[in-house]
Order: C-alpha cells, then structure tokens, then sequence
C-alpha cells in the first residue's frame, strides 16, 4: 500500500486530481511487464502490442519475478503507482512456453486474469505496408459465435475491447479511421457448437483449454473506395502484427468486485449535452440551444502598438527640437511648417551655423 | 422512360457496400465494434487461412463504417465529426465510482433551512478608485480599513488605540475561524481510521481524556511521585500482571506446543513478506520461541536433535 500523499503545490494537486475515480473514465494504461524469463518470441509480441496501444502504455524493461495467478501484490503495488488498470505480463516457462497474460483491475486490485500462449507471430515490419499513426482509434471486429456464447471467449472478448478500445467518446473523426484490429476464432470443434456449450460451461468451468479454438488476433489499415454511395467500399491491407495464440489458463472476476466494477454513473440529461460529465469551462447552452464560449484575452499593452512609422515620431526627437527652438526662435518662426520633418532638418541645420 | 438500367446500377453500387450475412452483424458503434456471430467456414479457412481471416474483416469493416457513415455529424474545425451513440457492451470499470463530497457544516443547516448559497464575485467595484478590485487577497477590498491613511477614531478611545492594528486582528480572526470550521469539516468527512471504535460519544470521549491524563500523570521525571495532587484526584490504577496457571490440562499444553512446532517446520519467510506476516495478527513470536525451546542454540540445532542424528548424514550428501 502507498502512503496518501497531501498536495503541496498546485501542480501537484492537479496529478492527484487527474488520478481520482471520474465518471466518464479514461482509456486503461496498460502495463507491460517481462516476467523471470519471457523470451524473445513474447518480448517481441509485446512489442507490437505496445505500438498499437500507444500512448496508453507503459513498458517495464527490467525482469520481475511475477506470478499473477499465485500472487498479485506486485501488479497491485504497480498499479497504483503508475495509474494503470491493466497489464499483459509474459512469460515463458518450460511447462507454459510463450506464455502472456492480460490482467485487468478494479480500484487498483485484480479483476480478472487471461493467459494466452504465442504460438504464432508475424510483426508489424514484415509486412511492407503503410501503418496506421499510432494514436488513432482502431475498429475492432470479432468473428465467432463462441464471442456470444462461450464465457472464456466472452471474457477475452472484453478483455480486448478494453485493452485496445475501452473509452466511451461522443464523437468521432471518420478519416481518422485508419486501421480495423480483427479477433477471429478457428473452427469451432464439434463438441462446443452453440447448444452444448452453454450447457457445458455452465456445468464444468474446469475445462481442457487445448480443445478451444485458436485466436487470430490480425491488423488491417483501410482504404476508401469511391462507391457512388454515401459509403464508402472498405478495402484492406494486412498491417501487422498478426498474432495466433492459444487460451491457457484464467481467472473469473470475483462476482461481488465484477458488480462493482459494472456500476453505471447516473447521468443527467444536461451533462450529457454537455459533453457526457467532463469538465468543461466557460461553454454554456443559451436559452436558444446555441452553445456559448467565453474567451478570457489578455490586456493588451497599447504602448507596443507599430503605428505608422514617420520621422517625426521617433523617440527623443521632441527634446532635439526644444533644444532648436531655444537657441534660435525667430528662425522657426520664419519657416512656419514646424510639423514638416525636412522642415525640420534644415532648421537644425541652420540652428548649428548660428 | 425506361428507369431500370439506372436502378439496376444503383443496385450494384449498393451491392459493392452492403454485406449480406446468416446472422446479421452485431455492431456497437460506441466503441467501434462488430462482432461476426456466423460460425467460422471451415472449408475456406482450412484452405487459405490469411485470405479467409481478411475477407471476413473486411466484411465486418465495410458493416461497420456503413453503420458510422449514416450516424448524424457535427461540424468541427477539423472536417465532420459523426456523433457516436453510447456504447452497448458493458465494460468494468477501472476505478469505483466517484463519492459525492460530504456536505459541510454550514451546507447541512442551509439544506434544513432552505437557504440558497448566492456566488459572490471574486471581484468587487471600488468607487474610489473606479475599477474592479478583488474582495480578497492581493490588493484586496477588506484590507481597505488597513491601509487607509486616516482613520476615524472615537473621542473615548483608548490612548494606546491603534484602528490599524485592530482592523488588522479583526480580519486574521475571521480567517482562523474559517481555517477552524475547514479543518472540523474535515476531520467530520474522514472515515475513521481502523481499530478504533470511537463514535464521538460522550463516554468514548471520557475514556480518551481519563487515558490522556493517565498518561501525563506518569510523564514527569518522578513518574508523577512528587506532583502536586489536586483536590479529587483518585490514585492512579496500574495494569495487574496476569500469569498463566502453572498447571493447564494436556490437551490444552499439547495444542500450544504443536502451534509452536508447526511455526518451526514452516520454510523460513522471505524478506518481504516477514513485515506482511508479523503485522498479521500474530500471537507467537517464532524468533523467541525457536530460542527458548532449542535453549539458544537455533533452529538448526533444534531440527538436528529432532531428526535423531540425520543431520550428519546429510551435511555428506549432495547438495
């Protein structure tokens, strides 16, 4: 557990504040960690994964002895620190080889657990394609009905939406769409077509993972075609990484921390045209429904103003003149245009003869 | 006029964008996804894998941006921004909702009375000087008595009457007043901190105070002894010691001593887990009670004497 820290500066009441709980939540930081041993197979997979969850990741380069599944303290200790709700963890062991584990949290404590196994990996430089600006939204598309029906792919289902697209936005950009992530299964064995897996998880959870389906986890950048429709035809073009794993072990949510984690904020209707509970300063909705902003500008300082340039209004030009006048009045007198600048110039002229 | 080449081609544009599947794709636009609920061909993917997978991605993205293509749009200085519908799938959460902030005192009794809180501006319109000047703080509108180069004074004021100094300490008791009531809104906010079961009641309060004097009582240098006593004052009760009975029945002294063995035959505890453990409720301190039964020879002699001489033979083997 890490102390609480009280403020001592505004910049860092701000971080605390940036960190408390908010009812329209941010996208998950993920935390990419290297287990004892996590070769080069599983560093490289998480490589890739990483790229495309940037900027919401953070990647651990030491090793650390961690056990998600036989102890949590550390992912909970981490997780705290560095405002992160999610990890993918990897290891390789001689019994579990290529072996990466997503790990979920609520409140800075475990949720839910998944490990997959690497079993195959293309990266992202292999394919020689155009990629997508890191940062950018990406589609998701899940292809299976065991999506639906099966709870170990219901879980990976929700795991991945949160890890690559879990932010509720009220809007969105159409040409930032860039790239489609694809998460398809392998033939359905047989023995879990729809009927029977329902049964079947609901009776034994304690299934053998080696009989489920692979998963295809493939990236795509996309290209709009002209179709003479309002819509556009989508063509694709394999992107990287494309990644097939294997469902290994796993962990259920704790059914009393799960209903808490699914609490719903209750939202007004104002906030929601106000931009669904984020803080929004000096916009406000007038009594005609237009929204209003104000502006805070700064003073002008007047004094820098560029005017137009002249002679006559150059600094230090009003004591030369005084100085002039002194000397010699009647001269000035005689010359008449005192606001002409060559006017001036000769009387200066003539004040040094005299 | 003969319309059908025109609808005919119009239907093969449409044809290029709609995706005709068994089951109809599950799309959530909130968060960008289709999910394919049609059993994956067998055939095709045993066949070409990489080309299957594509296809039916881009079936499902061609589902999906004609779902986001027809969403309504706002415009935006970037281009059209489409307005997303909320999310269906329900996702956890990564923090708990966040709690309302416990009222304060004063907003308590405001709610009771009915009593509307009315914002007062930062700033406030100073006729002497005709411009807005701030209510507080910097240049502010109530140091306006301090600074002010002369003061009315009243005829039977006190000759030592200093009105600067006393507007002065007018106004730093009003803010250690309000700093007071801050602090007690606070301290009436936090939870209270574990283990102690103090609910503000008089008679918890009593115990607290009796505890403090008791304390004090026997923090001189004599221990209390040469203290004045006040009139009243009981003498101090101590704590009465309280030995276990020297003879307990065997089931009893049986159990006590297997709790003791079975600390010494656990693995010893790492580092980092020795604080977690010694915090945890632990009534037997394994260190002092490996000394006192080993005689202060340790936990290796102890094993030795306990393994009848199985130590040597081991000390030989592989290690």
């Amino acid at each position: 557990m890490l102390r609480t820290v009280k403020p001592k500066n505004a910049r860092s009441k701000r971080v605390l504040q940036a960190r408390e709980p908010k009812e329209i939540e941010d996208p998950r930081t993920a935390i990419f960690v290297k287990g004892t041993h996590a070769g080069e197979r599983v560093n490289a997979v998480m490589k890739e994964l990483m790229a495309l969850k940037r900027p919401h990741a953070i990647s651990f380069s030491k090793k650390n002895a961690v056990r998600p599944f036989e102890d949590a303290s550390s992912l909970e200790f981490w997780s705290q620190k560095n405002d992160a709700s999610m990890f993918v963890v990897g290891q390789s062991t001689k019994k579990r080889p290529h072996g990466m584990t997503f790990v979920r949290m609520f409140d800075y404590k475990v949720l839910d657990m998944c490990e997959v196994g690497v079993d195959d990996w293309k990266s992202m430089a292999e394919f020689k394609t155009p990629k997508a600006t890191p940062g950018h939204k990406p589609m998701l598309h899940f292809a299976s009905e065991l999506f639906e029906s099966h709870p170990r792919f219901v879980q990976l289902k929700s795991m991945l939406m949160d890890f690559f697209n879990g932010e509720e936005i009220d809007a969105i950009h159409l040409a930032g769409l860039e790239h489609i992530i694809s998460i398809s299964l392998g033939p359905t064995p047989p023995t879990m077509n729809a009927a029977t897996t329902t049964l079947e998880a609901s009776t034994s959870t304690a299934e053998d993972p080696s009989t489920l389906p692979k998963v295809h986890i493939r990236a795509y950048t996309i290209r709009l075609l002209k179709s003479g429709t309002r819509v556009p035809r989508v063509e694709l073009t394999p992107m990287g990484p494309s990644l097939d794993l294997s469902l290994r072990r796993h962990t259920e949510a704790d059914a009393e921390l799960w209903k808490q984690a699914m609490r719903r904020p209750k939202l007004r209707k104002q906030d929601v045209e106000k931009g669904l509970g984020k803080k929004r300063k000096n916009l406000e909705v007038d009594e005609m429904g237009d929204l209003r902003g104000r502006i805070h500008v700064g003073k002008q300082d007047l004094g820098k103003l560029q005017t137009r340039k002249m002679k006559g209004l150059k600094a230090g030009r009003d004591d030369m003149l005084v100085d002039a006048e002194h000397d010699d009045p009647m001269l000035v007198d005689d010359e008449g245009g005192e606001d002409d600048a060559e006017g001036g110039e000769r009387r200066r002229k003539r004040a040094k003869a005299a | 006029m003969d319309v059908s080449d025109i609808l005919a081609s119009h239907e093969a544009k449409q044809k290029a964008v709609t995706v005709e599947k068994d089951i109809p794709l599950e799309i959530d636009a909130g968060f960008l996804t289709v999910t394919d609920l049609n059993p994956v061909d067998k055939e095709s993917y045993d066949a070409d894998r990489e080309e299957y997978l594509m296809s039916i991605a881009r079936d499902g993205a061609q589902a999906l941006l004609a779902a986001l293509f027809s969403l309504p749009t706002t415009s935006s200085p970037d281009g059209p921004l489409a307005q997303l519908p909320p999310p269906t799938t329900q996702l956890p959460r990564a923090k708990p909702l966040p709690k309302p902030k416990p009222p304060t005192k004063w907003e308590q009794f405001a709610k009771a009375k009915g009593i509307h809180k009315t914002r007062k501006d930062k700033k406030v319109w100073d006729e002497a000087k005709q411009e807005w000047v701030n209510r507080w703080g910097w240049k502010g509108a109530n140091k306006d008595k301090e600074v002010q180069w002369i003061t009315e004074v009243r005829a039977n004021a006190d000759v030592d009457h200093d009105p600067v100094k006393a507007a002065r300490d007018a106004r730093k008791a009003r803010v250690a007043k309000n700093e007071k009531q801050h602090q007690q809104n606070l301290a009436r906010a936090m939870p209270l901190p574990v283990g102690t079961s103090s609910t503000g009641a008089p008679a918890d309060r009593k115990r607290q105070i009796d505890r403090t004097l008791a304390v004090t009582r026997t923090s001189t240098a004599s221990m209390g002894k040469f203290d004045r006593r006040l009139e009243g004052e009981k003498k101090l009760k101590g704590v009465k010691r309280k030995f276990d009975p020297t003879e307990i029945s065997a089931a009893s002294e049986k159990s006590r001593d297997l709790a003791i063995l079975s600390k010494l035959d656990k693995e010893p505890s790492t580092k980092k887990t020795k604080s977690s453990e010694s915090s945890a409720s632990d009534v037997l301190n394994v260190r002092k009670a490996i000394r006192s039964a080993s005689k202060g020879k340790g936990s290796a002699a102890l094993a030795r004497e306990a393994g009848g001489g199985k130590g040597k033979n081991f000390k030989k083997g592989k290690r």
